[in-house]
Protein backbone atom coordinates (compact mmCIF):
# COMPACT_ATOMS: atom_id res chain seq x y z
CA UNK A 1 0.00 0.00 0.00
CA UNK A 2 3.17 2.27 0.61
CA UNK A 3 4.81 1.34 -2.24
CA UNK A 4 1.62 2.11 -4.31
CA UNK A 5 1.10 5.72 -2.81
CA UNK A 6 5.22 6.59 -3.27
CA UNK A 7 4.45 5.34 -6.41
CA UNK A 8 1.06 7.17 -7.66
CA UNK A 9 3.13 10.36 -5.94
CA UNK A 10 5.95 9.47 -8.41
CA UNK A 11 4.07 9.25 -11.25
CA UNK A 12 1.56 12.19 -10.28
CA UNK A 13 4.77 14.58 -9.67
CA UNK A 14 5.97 13.27 -13.19
CA UNK A 15 3.34 15.51 -15.08
CA UNK A 16 3.18 18.01 -12.62
CA UNK A 17 6.81 19.12 -13.11
CA UNK A 18 6.22 18.83 -17.05
CA UNK A 19 4.24 22.48 -16.24
CA UNK A 20 7.52 24.15 -15.78
CA UNK A 21 8.52 23.26 -19.43
CA UNK A 22 5.99 24.77 -21.06
CA UNK A 23 6.49 28.25 -20.26
CA UNK A 24 5.70 29.39 -24.00
CA UNK A 25 2.83 27.52 -24.05
CA UNK A 26 1.07 28.55 -21.44
CA UNK A 27 2.04 32.46 -22.48
CA UNK A 28 0.32 31.73 -25.28
CA UNK A 29 -2.39 30.81 -23.90
CA UNK A 30 -2.60 33.37 -21.56
CA UNK A 31 -1.71 36.07 -24.35
CA UNK A 32 -5.23 34.15 -26.19
CA UNK A 33 -7.28 34.26 -23.25
CA UNK A 34 -6.62 37.69 -22.84
CA UNK A 35 -7.47 38.56 -26.63
CA UNK A 36 -10.93 35.73 -25.79
CA UNK A 37 -11.96 38.32 -22.81
CA UNK A 38 -10.87 41.40 -24.50
CA UNK A 39 -12.20 41.04 -28.02
CA UNK A 40 -14.39 38.55 -28.15
CA UNK A 41 -16.36 38.47 -25.29
CA UNK A 42 -16.46 42.36 -25.22
CA UNK A 43 -17.43 43.21 -28.37
CA UNK A 44 -20.45 40.15 -28.23
CA UNK A 45 -21.68 41.48 -24.99
CA UNK A 46 -21.75 44.40 -26.97
CA UNK A 47 -24.13 42.39 -29.77
CA UNK A 48 -26.27 40.69 -27.09
CA UNK A 49 -28.51 40.76 -24.37
CA UNK A 50 -29.56 38.37 -21.86
CA UNK A 51 -30.96 41.00 -19.20
CA UNK A 52 -34.81 40.73 -21.49
CA UNK A 53 -34.78 37.38 -18.76
CA UNK A 54 -34.76 38.94 -15.90
CA UNK A 55 -31.12 39.34 -14.37
CA UNK A 56 -30.36 42.41 -12.20
CA UNK A 57 -27.06 43.90 -12.78
CA UNK A 58 -25.06 40.88 -14.68
CA UNK A 59 -24.84 41.50 -18.17
CA UNK A 60 -23.95 38.57 -20.51
CA UNK A 61 -19.73 39.69 -20.18
CA UNK A 62 -20.08 38.47 -16.79
CA UNK A 63 -21.71 35.86 -17.94
CA UNK A 64 -19.80 34.19 -20.55
CA UNK A 65 -16.57 35.18 -18.83
CA UNK A 66 -16.75 31.50 -16.27
CA UNK A 67 -18.01 29.74 -19.74
CA UNK A 68 -14.55 31.32 -21.56
CA UNK A 69 -12.81 30.16 -18.27
CA UNK A 70 -14.27 26.79 -18.43
CA UNK A 71 -14.03 26.18 -22.22
CA UNK A 72 -10.25 26.75 -21.56
CA UNK A 73 -10.27 24.66 -18.85
CA UNK A 74 -11.37 22.09 -20.95
CA UNK A 75 -9.38 22.55 -23.54
CA UNK A 76 -6.21 22.28 -21.95
CA UNK A 77 -7.32 19.11 -20.23
CA UNK A 78 -7.91 17.26 -23.36
CA UNK A 79 -4.39 18.92 -24.63
CA UNK A 80 -3.01 16.48 -22.20
CA UNK A 81 -4.18 13.93 -25.34
CA UNK A 82 -1.51 15.71 -27.42
CA UNK A 83 1.45 15.08 -25.09
CA UNK A 84 0.62 11.39 -24.44
CA UNK A 85 0.74 10.85 -28.48
CA UNK A 86 4.00 12.66 -28.27
CA UNK A 87 4.60 10.82 -25.43
CA UNK A 88 3.71 7.35 -27.86
CA UNK A 89 5.30 8.83 -30.54
CA UNK A 90 8.79 8.77 -28.83
CA UNK A 91 8.10 5.67 -26.58
CA UNK A 92 7.56 6.92 -23.40
CA UNK A 93 4.70 5.27 -23.04
CA UNK A 94 5.83 1.86 -23.48
CA UNK A 95 8.80 3.01 -21.12
CA UNK A 96 6.32 3.92 -18.63
CA UNK A 97 3.79 0.03 -18.96
CA UNK A 98 7.76 -1.39 -18.39
CA UNK A 99 8.35 0.19 -14.91
CA UNK A 100 7.88 -1.56 -11.53
CA UNK A 101 4.99 -0.05 -11.08
CA UNK A 102 1.13 -0.94 -11.37
CA UNK A 103 -1.05 -0.29 -14.18
CA UNK A 104 -4.12 1.21 -11.89
CA UNK A 105 -1.36 3.24 -10.45
CA UNK A 106 0.16 4.38 -13.31
CA UNK A 107 -3.41 5.21 -14.48
CA UNK A 108 -4.46 7.10 -12.07
CA UNK A 109 -1.16 8.61 -11.52
CA UNK A 110 -1.49 10.01 -14.96
CA UNK A 111 -4.54 11.84 -14.45
CA UNK A 112 -4.64 12.98 -11.41
CA UNK A 113 -1.67 14.57 -12.45
CA UNK A 114 -2.73 15.29 -15.52
CA UNK A 115 -5.26 17.02 -14.15
CA UNK A 116 -3.24 18.98 -11.61
CA UNK A 117 -0.58 20.07 -14.44
CA UNK A 118 -3.94 21.25 -16.43
CA UNK A 119 -5.67 23.16 -13.58
CA UNK A 120 -2.17 25.14 -12.87
CA UNK A 121 -2.02 25.75 -16.24
CA UNK A 122 -5.05 27.86 -16.41
CA UNK A 123 -4.92 29.14 -12.97
CA UNK A 124 -3.98 32.78 -14.00
CA UNK A 125 -6.46 32.83 -16.45
CA UNK A 126 -8.96 31.99 -13.29
CA UNK A 127 -7.10 34.52 -10.86
CA UNK A 128 -7.60 36.86 -14.48
CA UNK A 129 -11.40 36.76 -14.50
CA UNK A 130 -12.09 36.72 -11.15
CA UNK A 131 -10.06 39.91 -10.56
CA UNK A 132 -12.22 41.25 -13.45
CA UNK A 133 -15.32 40.62 -11.78
CA UNK A 134 -13.71 41.93 -8.35
CA UNK A 135 -14.27 38.50 -6.00
CA UNK A 136 -12.33 38.32 -3.48
CA UNK A 137 -14.28 35.83 -1.08
CA UNK A 138 -11.42 32.93 0.12
CA UNK A 139 -13.76 30.50 0.54
CA UNK A 140 -15.69 31.26 -2.60
CA UNK A 141 -12.44 30.80 -4.70
CA UNK A 142 -11.11 28.33 -2.69
CA UNK A 143 -14.48 25.74 -3.44
CA UNK A 144 -14.03 26.90 -7.51
CA UNK A 145 -10.40 25.57 -7.57
CA UNK A 146 -11.12 22.71 -5.98
CA UNK A 147 -14.29 21.79 -8.36
CA UNK A 148 -11.86 23.14 -11.41
CA UNK A 149 -9.35 20.60 -10.15
CA UNK A 150 -12.29 17.58 -9.93
CA UNK A 151 -13.12 18.58 -13.60
CA UNK A 152 -9.57 19.06 -14.91
CA UNK A 153 -8.82 15.75 -13.60
CA UNK A 154 -12.23 13.66 -15.48
CA UNK A 155 -11.41 15.35 -18.85
CA UNK A 156 -8.03 14.32 -18.63
CA UNK A 157 -9.34 10.78 -17.91
CA UNK A 158 -11.47 11.21 -21.03
CA UNK A 159 -8.47 12.27 -23.25
CA UNK A 160 -6.57 9.60 -21.75
CA UNK A 161 -9.08 6.82 -22.77
CA UNK A 162 -9.56 8.50 -26.21
CA UNK A 163 -5.69 8.41 -26.79
CA UNK A 164 -4.73 4.97 -25.86
CA UNK A 165 -8.13 3.55 -27.48
CA UNK A 166 -7.54 5.14 -30.97
CA UNK A 167 -3.11 4.84 -30.79
CA UNK A 168 -3.41 6.98 -33.80
CA UNK A 169 -1.97 10.69 -34.02
CA UNK A 170 -4.42 12.02 -36.67
CA UNK A 171 -7.52 9.81 -35.30
CA UNK A 172 -6.72 11.68 -32.00
CA UNK A 173 -6.11 15.38 -33.83
CA UNK A 174 -9.44 14.98 -35.39
CA UNK A 175 -11.92 13.26 -32.70
CA UNK A 176 -10.20 16.25 -30.01
CA UNK A 177 -11.16 18.92 -32.96
CA UNK A 178 -15.06 17.37 -33.61
CA UNK A 179 -15.41 16.74 -29.64
CA UNK A 180 -13.85 20.04 -28.62
CA UNK A 181 -16.68 21.64 -31.16
CA UNK A 182 -19.63 19.94 -30.67
CA UNK A 183 -18.97 19.88 -26.51
CA UNK A 184 -18.02 23.75 -26.87
CA UNK A 185 -21.26 24.84 -28.74
CA UNK A 186 -23.82 22.10 -27.06
CA UNK A 187 -22.93 23.65 -23.45
CA UNK A 188 -24.38 26.57 -21.47
CA UNK A 189 -20.76 28.40 -22.65
CA UNK A 190 -21.85 31.39 -24.88
CA UNK A 191 -25.65 30.77 -24.55
CA UNK A 192 -28.11 30.46 -21.12
CA UNK A 193 -29.73 27.34 -21.32
CA UNK A 194 -33.06 28.62 -21.46
CA UNK A 195 -32.56 30.44 -24.96
CA UNK A 196 -31.63 26.73 -26.26
CA UNK A 197 -35.31 25.80 -25.66
CA UNK A 198 -36.13 26.25 -28.78
CA UNK A 199 -34.22 23.52 -29.86
CA UNK A 200 -35.42 20.76 -28.16
CA UNK A 201 -32.12 18.56 -28.82
CA UNK A 202 -29.71 21.19 -28.43
CA UNK A 203 -31.26 21.84 -25.20
CA UNK A 204 -31.19 18.25 -23.32
CA UNK A 205 -27.53 18.13 -25.15
CA UNK A 206 -26.36 21.14 -23.32
CA UNK A 207 -27.94 20.41 -20.36
CA UNK A 208 -26.15 16.78 -19.58
CA UNK A 209 -22.92 18.37 -20.98
CA UNK A 210 -20.23 18.48 -18.59
CA UNK A 211 -19.33 21.56 -19.96
CA UNK A 212 -22.40 23.33 -19.04
CA UNK A 213 -22.33 21.78 -15.48
CA UNK A 214 -19.03 23.31 -14.61
CA UNK A 215 -19.65 26.36 -16.38
CA UNK A 216 -23.02 26.46 -14.43
CA UNK A 217 -21.50 25.92 -11.21
CA UNK A 218 -19.14 28.62 -11.35
CA UNK A 219 -21.82 30.89 -12.52
CA UNK A 220 -23.91 29.74 -9.54
CA UNK A 221 -20.94 29.78 -7.06
CA UNK A 222 -20.44 33.75 -7.48
CA UNK A 223 -24.13 35.11 -8.82
CA UNK A 224 -26.77 32.79 -7.79
CA UNK A 225 -28.81 35.48 -6.92
CA UNK A 226 -27.92 37.05 -10.36
CA UNK A 227 -28.31 34.21 -12.57
CA UNK A 228 -30.48 31.54 -11.21
CA UNK A 229 -32.86 32.15 -14.00
CA UNK A 230 -30.33 30.79 -16.44
CA UNK A 231 -28.74 27.95 -13.74
CA UNK A 232 -31.02 24.45 -14.43
CA UNK A 233 -30.22 23.04 -11.48
CA UNK A 234 -29.20 23.31 -7.91
CA UNK A 235 -25.44 24.01 -7.08
CA UNK A 236 -24.86 20.62 -5.06
CA UNK A 237 -26.40 18.93 -7.66
CA UNK A 238 -23.88 20.76 -10.34
CA UNK A 239 -21.01 20.05 -7.90
CA UNK A 240 -22.13 16.64 -7.16
CA UNK A 241 -21.88 15.85 -11.31
CA UNK A 242 -18.58 17.07 -11.62
CA UNK A 243 -17.32 14.58 -8.98
CA UNK A 244 -19.12 11.96 -10.23
CA UNK A 245 -17.76 13.01 -13.82
CA UNK A 246 -14.23 13.27 -12.17
CA UNK A 247 -14.20 9.68 -10.92
CA UNK A 248 -16.01 7.75 -13.04
CA UNK A 249 -13.64 8.93 -16.17
CA UNK A 250 -10.52 8.53 -13.60
CA UNK A 251 -11.80 4.60 -13.02
CA UNK A 252 -12.81 4.52 -17.09
CA UNK A 253 -9.19 5.28 -17.61
CA UNK A 254 -8.18 3.11 -14.81
CA UNK A 255 -9.90 -0.23 -15.94
CA UNK A 256 -9.15 0.72 -19.63
CA UNK A 257 -5.34 0.93 -19.25
CA UNK A 258 -4.98 -2.21 -16.86
CA UNK A 259 -6.85 -4.41 -19.07
CA UNK A 260 -6.40 -3.60 -22.70
CA UNK A 261 -3.72 -1.16 -23.07
CA UNK A 262 0.02 -2.65 -24.58
CA UNK A 263 2.95 -1.08 -25.68
CA UNK A 264 3.19 -0.36 -29.99
CA UNK A 265 0.95 -0.53 -32.65
CA UNK A 266 1.03 3.42 -32.75
CA UNK A 267 -0.25 4.78 -36.07
CA UNK B 1 9.60 25.99 -68.73
CA UNK B 2 7.29 23.34 -69.04
CA UNK B 3 8.73 20.83 -67.41
CA UNK B 4 9.02 23.23 -64.48
CA UNK B 5 5.75 24.05 -64.53
CA UNK B 6 5.43 19.90 -64.59
CA UNK B 7 7.22 19.26 -61.67
CA UNK B 8 5.40 21.71 -59.21
CA UNK B 9 2.14 20.27 -61.00
CA UNK B 10 3.33 16.87 -59.40
CA UNK B 11 4.04 18.64 -55.90
CA UNK B 12 0.92 20.15 -56.18
CA UNK B 13 -1.04 16.57 -57.48
CA UNK B 14 0.58 14.70 -54.40
CA UNK B 15 -0.21 16.43 -51.80
CA UNK B 16 -3.83 16.84 -53.14
CA UNK B 17 -4.15 12.80 -53.68
CA UNK B 18 -2.65 12.61 -50.20
CA UNK B 19 -5.98 15.29 -48.87
CA UNK B 20 -7.97 12.37 -50.05
CA UNK B 21 -7.11 10.06 -48.03
CA UNK B 22 -7.93 11.89 -44.71
CA UNK B 23 -11.58 11.96 -45.56
CA UNK B 24 -11.70 10.99 -41.66
CA UNK B 25 -10.46 14.72 -41.35
CA UNK B 26 -12.58 16.27 -43.58
CA UNK B 27 -15.34 14.93 -42.11
CA UNK B 28 -13.79 16.32 -38.64
CA UNK B 29 -13.29 19.39 -40.19
CA UNK B 30 -16.58 19.96 -41.50
CA UNK B 31 -18.38 19.12 -38.51
CA UNK B 32 -15.99 21.57 -36.81
CA UNK B 33 -17.38 24.27 -39.52
CA UNK B 34 -20.90 23.31 -39.41
CA UNK B 35 -21.32 23.35 -35.60
CA UNK B 36 -20.13 27.04 -35.59
CA UNK B 37 -23.45 27.65 -38.23
CA UNK B 38 -26.19 25.77 -37.47
CA UNK B 39 -25.44 25.37 -33.44
CA UNK B 40 -23.96 28.59 -32.73
CA UNK B 41 -25.19 31.00 -35.16
CA UNK B 42 -28.57 29.20 -34.87
CA UNK B 43 -28.48 29.69 -30.72
CA UNK B 44 -27.21 32.91 -30.46
CA UNK B 45 -29.82 34.16 -33.43
CA UNK B 46 -31.80 34.12 -30.73
CA UNK B 47 -30.36 36.63 -28.09
CA UNK B 48 -28.63 38.62 -30.80
CA UNK B 49 -29.38 42.36 -30.87
CA UNK B 50 -31.95 43.03 -33.60
CA UNK B 51 -30.74 46.70 -34.05
CA UNK B 52 -27.33 45.12 -35.50
CA UNK B 53 -28.25 42.09 -37.10
CA UNK B 54 -31.29 40.97 -38.69
CA UNK B 55 -30.23 37.05 -39.47
CA UNK B 56 -27.29 36.41 -37.27
CA UNK B 57 -27.42 32.78 -39.00
CA UNK B 58 -26.72 34.47 -42.43
CA UNK B 59 -24.28 37.18 -40.92
CA UNK B 60 -21.87 34.55 -40.02
CA UNK B 61 -22.14 32.09 -42.82
CA UNK B 62 -19.47 34.23 -45.19
CA UNK B 63 -17.36 34.54 -42.39
CA UNK B 64 -17.18 31.00 -41.35
CA UNK B 65 -17.05 30.11 -45.14
CA UNK B 66 -13.59 32.19 -44.95
CA UNK B 67 -12.64 30.99 -41.65
CA UNK B 68 -13.42 27.57 -43.42
CA UNK B 69 -10.12 27.83 -45.59
CA UNK B 70 -7.91 28.03 -42.70
CA UNK B 71 -7.90 24.34 -41.40
CA UNK B 72 -7.82 22.81 -44.83
CA UNK B 73 -5.46 24.58 -45.71
CA UNK B 74 -3.59 24.32 -42.63
CA UNK B 75 -3.76 20.59 -42.80
CA UNK B 76 -0.40 20.96 -45.68
CA UNK B 77 1.26 22.76 -42.33
CA UNK B 78 0.37 19.55 -40.56
CA UNK B 79 1.83 17.43 -42.78
CA UNK B 80 5.30 19.66 -43.63
CA UNK B 81 5.83 19.80 -39.72
CA UNK B 82 5.26 15.53 -39.61
CA UNK B 83 8.06 15.47 -41.89
CA UNK B 84 10.19 17.62 -40.84
CA UNK B 85 10.37 15.67 -37.22
CA UNK B 86 10.78 12.45 -38.85
CA UNK B 87 13.27 13.52 -41.60
CA UNK B 88 11.26 12.75 -44.47
CA UNK B 89 12.40 16.59 -46.21
CA UNK B 90 16.13 13.95 -47.38
CA UNK B 91 13.52 11.75 -49.60
CA UNK B 92 12.00 14.87 -50.90
CA UNK B 93 15.23 16.43 -51.20
CA UNK B 94 16.57 13.39 -53.77
CA UNK B 95 13.75 13.74 -56.08
CA UNK B 96 14.46 15.39 -59.91
CA UNK B 97 12.98 18.75 -58.47
CA UNK B 98 14.42 22.19 -57.51
CA UNK B 99 13.86 23.26 -54.03
CA UNK B 100 11.76 26.37 -55.62
CA UNK B 101 9.51 23.76 -56.70
CA UNK B 102 8.64 21.92 -54.03
CA UNK B 103 8.33 25.24 -52.08
CA UNK B 104 5.68 26.31 -54.28
CA UNK B 105 4.45 23.14 -55.18
CA UNK B 106 3.52 22.55 -51.40
CA UNK B 107 1.98 26.32 -51.06
CA UNK B 108 -0.28 25.57 -53.79
CA UNK B 109 -1.11 22.26 -52.59
CA UNK B 110 -2.50 23.27 -49.34
CA UNK B 111 -4.42 26.18 -51.37
CA UNK B 112 -5.85 23.81 -53.51
CA UNK B 113 -7.21 21.80 -50.71
CA UNK B 114 -8.40 24.73 -48.99
CA UNK B 115 -10.44 25.75 -51.97
CA UNK B 116 -11.67 22.12 -52.76
CA UNK B 117 -12.94 22.20 -49.46
CA UNK B 118 -14.72 25.63 -49.10
CA UNK B 119 -16.41 24.73 -52.50
CA UNK B 120 -19.38 23.38 -50.70
CA UNK B 121 -19.68 26.11 -47.94
CA UNK B 122 -19.43 28.05 -51.18
CA UNK B 123 -22.82 26.51 -52.47
CA UNK B 124 -24.16 26.59 -49.10
CA UNK B 125 -24.07 30.31 -49.35
CA UNK B 126 -25.86 30.19 -52.42
CA UNK B 127 -28.30 28.48 -50.76
CA UNK B 128 -29.02 30.31 -47.80
CA UNK B 129 -29.00 33.41 -49.61
CA UNK B 130 -31.18 32.14 -52.51
CA UNK B 131 -29.14 34.16 -54.74
CA UNK B 132 -26.50 33.67 -57.58
CA UNK B 133 -24.25 36.81 -57.66
CA UNK B 134 -23.00 38.09 -61.15
CA UNK B 135 -20.60 37.11 -63.06
CA UNK B 136 -18.16 39.80 -62.26
CA UNK B 137 -19.00 39.29 -58.26
CA UNK B 138 -18.34 35.68 -58.82
CA UNK B 139 -15.39 35.98 -60.51
CA UNK B 140 -14.17 38.65 -57.51
CA UNK B 141 -15.13 35.74 -55.01
CA UNK B 142 -12.91 32.72 -56.61
CA UNK B 143 -10.01 35.05 -56.89
CA UNK B 144 -10.28 36.09 -53.11
CA UNK B 145 -10.68 32.47 -52.22
CA UNK B 146 -7.71 31.77 -54.20
CA UNK B 147 -5.34 34.27 -52.33
CA UNK B 148 -6.70 33.88 -48.89
CA UNK B 149 -6.36 30.22 -48.98
CA UNK B 150 -2.57 30.47 -50.61
CA UNK B 151 -2.59 33.12 -47.23
CA UNK B 152 -3.45 30.06 -45.19
CA UNK B 153 -1.53 28.00 -46.65
CA UNK B 154 1.54 29.73 -46.72
CA UNK B 155 1.44 30.74 -43.24
CA UNK B 156 0.28 26.95 -42.30
CA UNK B 157 4.18 26.17 -43.22
CA UNK B 158 5.70 29.03 -42.06
CA UNK B 159 4.56 28.00 -38.54
CA UNK B 160 5.42 24.44 -39.09
CA UNK B 161 9.18 24.56 -39.99
CA UNK B 162 9.62 27.60 -37.51
CA UNK B 163 8.07 25.10 -34.44
CA UNK B 164 9.07 21.35 -34.56
CA UNK B 165 7.42 20.14 -31.95
CA UNK B 166 4.37 18.87 -31.92
CA UNK B 167 2.29 20.29 -29.75
CA UNK B 168 3.54 23.15 -29.67
CA UNK B 169 2.77 23.14 -33.08
CA UNK B 170 -1.14 22.40 -32.18
CA UNK B 171 -0.80 24.88 -29.78
CA UNK B 172 0.47 27.86 -32.38
CA UNK B 173 -2.14 26.70 -34.80
CA UNK B 174 -4.99 27.20 -32.54
CA UNK B 175 -3.29 30.65 -31.23
CA UNK B 176 -3.34 31.59 -35.05
CA UNK B 177 -6.80 29.75 -35.22
CA UNK B 178 -8.03 31.97 -32.29
CA UNK B 179 -5.90 35.53 -33.56
CA UNK B 180 -7.27 35.07 -37.00
CA UNK B 181 -10.70 34.47 -35.87
CA UNK B 182 -10.97 36.46 -32.65
CA UNK B 183 -9.52 39.53 -34.49
CA UNK B 184 -11.82 39.79 -37.39
CA UNK B 185 -15.29 40.63 -38.19
CA UNK B 186 -16.54 36.77 -38.41
CA UNK B 187 -18.55 36.86 -35.31
CA UNK B 188 -19.24 40.79 -35.47
CA UNK B 189 -20.50 43.61 -37.68
CA UNK B 190 -17.85 46.26 -38.39
CA UNK B 191 -20.41 49.60 -37.09
CA UNK B 192 -19.63 47.64 -33.68
CA UNK B 193 -15.73 46.95 -33.95
CA UNK B 194 -15.88 50.71 -34.61
CA UNK B 195 -18.17 52.23 -32.26
CA UNK B 196 -16.67 50.12 -28.89
CA UNK B 197 -12.73 49.73 -30.05
CA UNK B 198 -10.09 52.13 -30.84
CA UNK B 199 -9.45 53.27 -34.33
CA UNK B 200 -6.15 51.31 -34.24
CA UNK B 201 -7.78 47.94 -33.21
CA UNK B 202 -10.65 48.75 -35.98
CA UNK B 203 -7.84 49.28 -38.32
CA UNK B 204 -6.26 46.23 -37.50
CA UNK B 205 -9.25 44.22 -37.43
CA UNK B 206 -10.80 45.01 -40.78
CA UNK B 207 -7.42 44.47 -42.27
CA UNK B 208 -7.22 41.15 -40.79
CA UNK B 209 -7.37 38.64 -43.91
CA UNK B 210 -10.05 36.59 -42.91
CA UNK B 211 -11.89 39.88 -42.10
CA UNK B 212 -11.19 41.52 -46.02
CA UNK B 213 -12.23 37.80 -47.33
CA UNK B 214 -15.41 37.91 -45.11
CA UNK B 215 -16.22 41.57 -46.01
CA UNK B 216 -16.12 40.90 -49.79
CA UNK B 217 -18.21 37.83 -49.44
CA UNK B 218 -21.09 39.99 -47.16
CA UNK B 219 -20.90 42.65 -50.37
CA UNK B 220 -20.85 39.75 -52.48
CA UNK B 221 -24.08 38.42 -51.08
CA UNK B 222 -25.47 42.03 -50.11
CA UNK B 223 -25.34 41.62 -46.41
CA UNK B 224 -23.29 44.05 -46.14
CA UNK B 225 -22.20 47.41 -48.41
CA UNK B 226 -18.64 48.33 -48.93
CA UNK B 227 -17.07 51.39 -50.01
CA UNK B 228 -14.87 49.97 -52.43
CA UNK B 229 -14.27 46.45 -53.34
CA UNK B 230 -11.36 47.11 -55.19
CA UNK B 231 -9.50 48.12 -52.30
CA UNK B 232 -10.20 45.04 -50.38
CA UNK B 233 -8.88 43.26 -53.34
CA UNK B 234 -5.99 44.94 -53.40
CA UNK B 235 -5.10 44.04 -49.47
CA UNK B 236 -6.25 40.94 -50.48
CA UNK B 237 -3.12 40.52 -53.04
CA UNK B 238 -0.56 42.27 -50.79
CA UNK B 239 -1.92 39.85 -47.48
CA UNK B 240 -1.53 37.00 -50.47
CA UNK B 241 2.18 38.11 -51.52
CA UNK B 242 3.70 38.99 -47.65
CA UNK B 243 2.45 35.29 -46.95
CA UNK B 244 3.36 33.67 -49.96
CA UNK B 245 7.39 35.20 -49.86
CA UNK B 246 7.53 34.43 -45.95
CA UNK B 247 5.99 30.60 -46.49
CA UNK B 248 8.43 30.15 -49.60
CA UNK B 249 11.11 31.46 -47.45
CA UNK B 250 10.52 29.37 -44.28
CA UNK B 251 9.90 25.98 -46.30
CA UNK B 252 13.28 26.61 -48.32
CA UNK B 253 15.55 27.60 -45.03
CA UNK B 254 13.75 24.01 -43.76
CA UNK B 255 15.23 21.92 -46.93
CA UNK B 256 18.63 23.59 -46.67
CA UNK B 257 18.77 22.80 -43.06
Amino acid sequence: MREDLRALLLVTLWDVRKVARYKVFLLMRFAWFIVQVSVFAVLISYLVTIRSLGTSGIGYYEYYLFGAYTALLFSISMFRGYEIAEEFEEGIIEYQLSLPIKRRILAIGRTIGGGIASFIYTLPMMLFILLLLGITNPVLIAIAVLSALAFSIGIVGLAINIVFGLKSGDKTDILFGVVDALLVRLSTIFYPLPFLSVFPPYFYAAMYNPLSNMADFLRALFFFQDLKIFIHAPPENLVSYIVGLSVGLSILAMLFIERRVEGGGWK
Amino acid sequence: MRSYARGIQIVVMRDLDRFWKYKWWLAGLITMNLTDLFIFALIFNGIVNRAYIDNYLLFIAPGITAIATFASAFSIGREVGVEVRRGYTQYLLSLPLTRFQLSIGRILGGALRGLIYQIPFIALLLILYWSIPSIEKFSIMIATSVMLTISMSSLSITISTAVRSFDLQATMRSFTYFVLFFFSNVFYPDALIRKYFPEILYIIISNNPVSIATSIYRWIFGVMPVEDPLILVIKMIIWCLVFFILGSFFYLRNLMA
